[in-house]
């Protein structure tokens, strides 16, 4: 190698290193940013809908009355179109209250969010419930 | 010094130099700036997701005070407040998502309250059915404890007030007009029932009444019947139910407009 060049390539050498750490970076932050965002807002849309069915008791009183498909109804209407879900009701002892699966499909091997939320019914009689949610966007 | 420019290359070593110093310049204030970004979102992440948690069982709780009161002002027992809250607190200790949870309460024995309960029925024309309790919310997660201090109160007002007019010899046409709240806010009624006291007793009105019942959609009803009393004044009691079938009551009484 002549001996004027060798600054050059010195220089070229330094980019590529600058290169390699940079693209190493955007990868890594590609990565992180993919899988935390779309988990953390199924989390908060599941919660909120939760949130929503039981801001007037209908949540307590599908529960309280066993009416599953209702309440299967009622999250297929308020969650966003593509979205999978599948719900486990337990009572205050953790005993599966629901007699039959509450779920609109699979999840398909895709990422999968899950919600924890207590509802109390308003009925006359106090009934408190542990509900498992699953969600996963499908399409 | 030398032997360094020589390896250097000569007349290029000093470019070198000043792009390497400027590269990592850059490289350390993007690897800075990425880390802030990346530590900020991911924080603002769990703080909304904690809001939201601390809202559901914000809401959740004011679900089992609405029950009981539901079932103390139907006939049940004022403790019902104190032992659903304790169930309910009993349940938030199964969740893990953010951590324990723990729910503690204080029912208000005050200002007319006994258990948190408060049942003033009364012949003002006023008639409250309310439960209040105060309670902390702690939440122990891995990184950070929360706490939060809130109140909930469930309220169901319900105001009366009315006359009458003489219809014929001794009957009267009574005119009432109720209104219904809801923690201070125009509410709706699921059912009414209306009484006047006849001879020292309490009689149901109903269609042979002529019971007329108009509906404002917005908490206020206009209620009116026809009574054959020789009295003077027509006592009068309502019953009714809100949408969340808690109960309340008030009597009043009836002069002639």
């Amino acid at each position: 190698m002549k001996k004027e060049n060798k600054g050059q390539i010195r220089i070229i050498e330094a980019f590529l290193a600058v290169l390699i750490i940079f693209s190493s970076l955007v990868i890594s932050a590609n990565l992180t940013l993919t899988q935390s965002r779309p988990n953390n807002q199924l989390k908060r849309i599941g919660l909120r809908t939760l949130m929503k069915l039981d801001s007037d008791g209908s949540l307590g009183k599908y529960i309280d009355e066993g009416n599953w498909t209702a309440l299967r109804d009622a999250l297929n209407l308020a969650l966003p179109a593509g979205t999978s879900f599948n719900l486990t009701v337990y009572d205050e002892e953790m005993r599966q209250v629901n007699t039959v699966v509450i779920s609109n499909g699979g999840f398909g091997g895709r990422e999968v969010s899950y919600v924890e939320y207590v509802c109390a019914s308003q009925g006359s009689v106090f009934h408190c419930y542990v509900i498992h949610l699953y969600l996963a966007v499908v399409s | 010094m030398k032997k360094l420019k020589k390896n250097l290359g000569g007349k290029s070593s000093g470019q070198l130099l000043i792009v390497a110093a400027l590269s990592i310049a850059v490289l350390i204030s993007s690897t800075t700036i990425y880390v802030y970004e990346v530590s900020r979102e991911t924080n603002s992440i769990k703080n909304n997701s904690i809001s939201d948690f601390v809202l559901a069982v914000k809401q959740s709780t004011r679900n089992a005070m609405i029950s009981s009161l539901v079932n103390a002002s139907n006939g049940g027992e004022r403790t019902v407040l104190t032992d659903n809250l304790n169930s309910f607190s009993q349940a938030l200790r199964s969740l893990y998502q953010f951590g324990t949870c723990q729910l503690n309460f204080t029912v208000l024995n005050d200002v007319g309250y006994d258990s948190g309960m408060r049942f003033s029925w009364n012949d003002s024309g006023l008639g409250i059915s309310s439960a209040y309790a105060d309670f902390t919310l702690k939440i122990y997660g891995v990184t950070s404890n929360t706490v939060v201090n809130y109140a909930v109160n469930v309220t169901t007002t319900l105001t009366v007030n009315g006359f009458y007019t003489i219809v014929e010899n001794e009957e009267k046409l009574v005119n009432l007009t109720c209104k219904i709240y809801n923690e201070g806010e125009p509410a709706l009624a699921k059912n009414m029932t209306v009484f006047y006291e006849n001879l020292g007793s309490w009689v149901p009105v109903n269609s042979s009444n002529n019971l007329s019942i108009t509906d404002y959609h917005n908490g206020t009803y206009n209620i009116s019947f026809t009574v054959n009393t020789s009295s003077s004044s027509v006592q009068v009691s309502v019953h009714a139910y809100d949408s969340r079938s808690v109960l309340v009551q008030t009597n009043t009484t009836c002069n002639e407009a």
